[in-house]
């Protein structure tokens, strides 16, 4: 994995440790909190493969909320 | 007649289910879908050619016959555009090279200045700003109208006799607004300034006639009409290549390096070679041409008539859903064939958008793309913060969607606006 993939794989988490379910839209408000990680353009495509990424590890689990958008939840206990 | 049907059947990936859904492809202003006829002459340079070709450099029989075939395509380029001349082509990796060839090489003064728009991809704008940065040169920006439309009096306002250039997008990437190339580049030549015009959204989807414009220099990428990614083309008038410095310097772009009495000397090769350096992207050169080729096939004003059908469709569903801002002109006439939107209730982010057409239709995966389209520039006159997170989803269009694609999203759309009111 690239760095600049890992780092925002690590943004993702550190995002989803201080609030767990995040909704795509907190994530991307709260990438400010980890410049060091949250790395990309500002329009957030890096971070969503990111998290997409971490959905198919089995470390994050989506879900669709129609008024939300999506919600991405930390596991404790990951699936795979 | 064009039988669009078989046309979609050149593209293979069109006819094949993804993760069982079928593929809406509506990403066409990013990238568009390539033909077998594109692939298949790209192979044949890999298969049966691989060699070198350019200015002087291989004579054997493959060396030869790459040579020619690229030439070829540099002469079905300018055909495509009506270039006066095959010299006036210069292949690059895309529009946005081509853009920071003129911009880097461009003789300027520090007393002259620059003219370009807010709704500038940055690839458009930010060339020029770095050279204004370099040499204390003024930039000045025509802002767009808040519907992405241009005012051509702030053009006026903004050139005078010391505008060395202007630098406009013809057909937005975001907006979809269709510049009105011609009474800019007059009002560009009244004051002696060059015109660079970024055809990257309209020389794929409408017939382009540099001639007839009297555009200065032009770029477009390739990869959006249908050919091989990492192929650009820049045009410019022949005489002002030969004016524009040099670029990028190494092999194939000299005549001699003279070494004489401890000091270097060289001599560059004239245009379009003398922008060419190094050793190039032949099998992409060879499926450049065949893909004007195909698109020249079809007929661009065949292209551009059924493209406005789509588009005014696709446009006015879109905006009789009520629930989402339409970026741009309201009149299909004035756009190129794509729709940037977001939802007016501001719920969620325009990534959340794009990846539910992805992913959550039972039958289709849409394929858009969301963000800010590197126009940052524009939105944020609009009001819009792309640091905030604020973006739009995009739908473009191309020559192998139909109109029961247009409908299957319009409906799925409609039903998404009802789940998320």
């Amino acid at each position: 994995m690239s760095d600049f993939k890992e780092r925002n794989v690590q943004c993702i988490l550190e995002i989803l440790k201080k609030k767990n379910p995040a909704t795509t839209k907190e994530i991307m408000a709260m990438r400010d909190l980890f410049p060091d990680l949250c790395a990309g353009c500002s329009s957030g495509g890096d971070v969503i493969l990111a998290v997409k990424q971490l959905v198919e590890e089995g470390t994050v689990q989506r879900k669709w909320k129609a008024e939300e958008g999506f919600e991405w939840k930390l596991l404790s206990d990951p699936v795979k | 007649m064009v039988v669009w049907s078989r046309i979609r059947k050149d593209f293979p990936v069109l006819n094949e289910l993804y993760e069982g859904k079928s593929l809406i492809y509506f990403d066409s202003a990013c990238m568009a879908l390539k033909p077998v006829q594109v692939w298949e002459a790209m192979e044949y340079y890999y298969k049966y050619l691989g060699a070198c070709g350019g200015a002087g450099r291989s004579t054997h029989s493959l060396g030869i016959e790459t040579s020619l075939l690229t030439e070829e395509s540099r002469q079905k380029l300018a055909s495509f555009i009506n270039a006066k001349s095959s010299n006036e082509i210069v292949w690059t990796r895309n529009a946005t090279e081509g853009l920071n060839i003129v911009a880097a090489t461009l003789p300027i003064k520090k007393d002259e200045n620059v003219v370009t728009t807010s709704l500038e991809h940055h690839s458009g704008m930010l060339p020029f700003f770095k050279k204004c940065q370099e040499t204390g040169s003024d930039l000045r920006i025509v802002n767009a109208k808040p519907d992405g439309t241009f005012n051509l009096t702030d053009f006026e306002e903004k050139i005078d006799d010391k505008t060395k250039i202007v630098s406009f997008v013809h057909a937005s990437n975001l907006t979809g607004t269709i510049a009105p190339l011609e009474d800019i580049v007059k009002i560009a030549h009244e004051h002696g300034a060059w015109v660079v015009s970024d055809e990257a959204q309209y020389a794929p989807h409408d017939k382009l006639d540099v001639q007839k414009l009297d555009v200065d220099f032009s770029v477009l990428s390739v990869h959006k009409a249908c050919g091989p990614t990492g192929v650009g083309v820049l045009y410019g008038k022949y005489e002002l290549l030969k004016e524009l410095g040099m670029f990028l310097v190494g092999g194939d772009v000299i005549e001699d390096v003279v070494y004489k009495d401890g000091k270097i000397i060289p001599k560059y090769l004239p245009p379009p070679h003398k922008f060419e350096a190094g050793l190039q992207n032949y099998g992409g050169m060879l499926g450049a041409g065949a893909a004007v080729d195909y698109l020249q096939k079809i007929g661009m004003n065949n292209i551009h008539k059924r493209e406005q059908t789509f588009s005014r469709r696709l446009l006015e569903g879109v905006l009789e859903l009520e629930k989402f801002e339409v970026l741009g002109p309201l009149d299909y006439k004035q756009r190129a064939a794509l729709v940037s939107f977001r939802p007016k209730s501001d719920s969620m982010n325009h990534n959340d958008v794009t990846e539910y057409f992805n992913e959550m239709l039972p039958h289709n995966k849409i394929l858009m793309r969301s963000g800010n389209m590197c126009v940052h520039p524009f939105q944020y006159q609009i009001g819009m913060s792309p640091a905030q997170g604020d973006g739009v989803t995009r739908a473009s269009l191309y020559i192998y969607n139909t109109m029961e694609e247009i409908e299957i999203f319009l409906t799925a759309l409609e039903n998404f606006a009802k789940a998320i009111d």
